[in-house]
């Protein structure tokens, strides 16, 4: 008997997999940038590894909710299609908020 | 940064790692409050490093479970409309509000959810026939404790969605992953099974991290090289705790989380007043 008779089952793996390949590259990077920023030989390389696994890390669950948006375009699932693009639109108001929010 | 500090900062993580998975919640409520009252943190840097490090393990934790349908995806995306929403918001009033709101609130949650834990619901909400229809949002999967194919179908479907904007609300503000409001809500009053409960919210808190943490690192307080260390150690005490919790005796420990949680919720009361 099938588990699962929406097809969704191959999107459950695609985001399994998007979600390790990200977290797996920003543990890396961050091991990496910890190292170098802690021999202190190359601090401005240092940096620029360590912002780039914060920034990989924060992109992870935003590239899982915009593949979904993709996944559920093809199926021609409209609700999910809006609820998903909802989802990405609220994050884009955090970069938002946090780039261009005046003062604090 | 010195060695000792990333040392000191790496295992602060491994332990809170080890007991949020242990104990069903992220880590979180425990490193957030180590790195306030013992390191010295303000409340914004500490819930800044504290939700990448729930990024990280809810993430992972998800990805092991993508595959045997405890994910409820359809569910999980619909209560994200909300979790994002509410995270966005928290974000933005974690900006705006005092430090030491910020301290009262996280210590008046830190109580209640000793209370939830001391009081935690344990309801199996399974239809053991297959054919059962699971509705709009439920669900079926192999449940292997009961060794047969389960279903269920989703009920106060409004609370599920308000639940899930109280947790991203507090997740941004207090730097939690949330797990702790959504799951006990989600099996007790609307029918999920703890399992797929559990394992929907860890696809979600994700996303409900995500939308906090950017807002924190746009504003400065995620300063990627003390998170770097948090991180690490949070996925190393995950991985620990995995293999710790079959050891474990769960009851002496939730009591012991339950003592730890009041502890700590107390002192960040006292300092809030000071």
């Amino acid at each position: 008997m099938k588990l699962n008779d929406r097809g969704s089952s191959a999107l459950e793996l695609t985001i399994g997999r998007v979600l390790r390949l990200g977290v797996g590259a920003s543990s890396v990077l961050l091991g990496a940038g910890l190292l170098l920023a802690l021999i202190h030989e190359a601090d401005g390389v240092a940096k620029i590894v360590l912002t780039t696994a914060i920034v990989v890390l924060l992109a992870t669950p935003a590239a899982r909710v915009a593949i979904s948006v993709v996944e559920y375009v093809r199926e021609r699932d409209w609700l999910f299609v809006a609820l998903t693009l909802i989802v990405l639109l609220t994050l884009a108001g955090s970069v938002v908020v946090a780039f261009w929010m005046p003062g604090s | 940064m010195t060695v000792s500090l990333a040392a000191f900062i790496f295992a602060a993580g491994a332990v809170a790692g080890a007991l949020g998975i242990v104990l069903g919640l992220g880590g979180g409520i425990f490193l957030v409050p180590f790195l306030t009252l013992v390191l010295g943190f303000p409340v914004k840097s500490a819930a800044a490093i504290s939700l990448a490090t729930v990024i990280a393990t809810s993430s992972a934790a998800a990805a092991a479970r993508a595959g045997n349908h405890l994910m409820n995806l359809r569910l999980g995306m619909l209560l994200e409309v909300a979790t994002a929403a509410g995270s966005l918001l928290g974000g933005i009033t974690a900006q705006i509000v005092a430090e030491s709101t910020l301290q009262r609130i996280f210590g008046v949650v830190a109580i209640l959810v000793a209370a939830v834990m001391l009081a935690r619901v344990n309801r199996r909400n399974v239809i053991n026939d297959p054919r059962a229809d699971p509705g709009r949002l439920g669900d079926r999967f192999y449940d292997a404790e009961s060794g047969a194919v389960v279903t269920y179908r989703i009920k106060r479907l409004p609370l599920a969605l308000a639940a899930s904007f109280v947790a991203g609300n507090l997740s941004s503000l207090l730097g939690i992953g949330g797990g702790v409001i959504k799951v006990p809500v989600l099996n007790a009053w609307c029918g999920m099974p703890l399992r797929a409960a559990a394992a929907t919210s860890a696809l979600m808190i994700g996303v409900t991290a995500t939308g906090g943490a950017i807002i924190y690192y746009g504003r400065g307080d995620l300063q990627p090289l003390i998170a770097a260390p948090a991180v690490l150690g949070v996925q190393f005490g995950s991985w620990a705790g995995l293999r710790l919790a079959e050891h474990a005796s769960a009851k002496w420990l939730k009591l012991l989380m339950v003592t730890i949680l009041v502890i700590v919720g107390g002192l960040m009361l006292v300092r809030s007043l000071r």
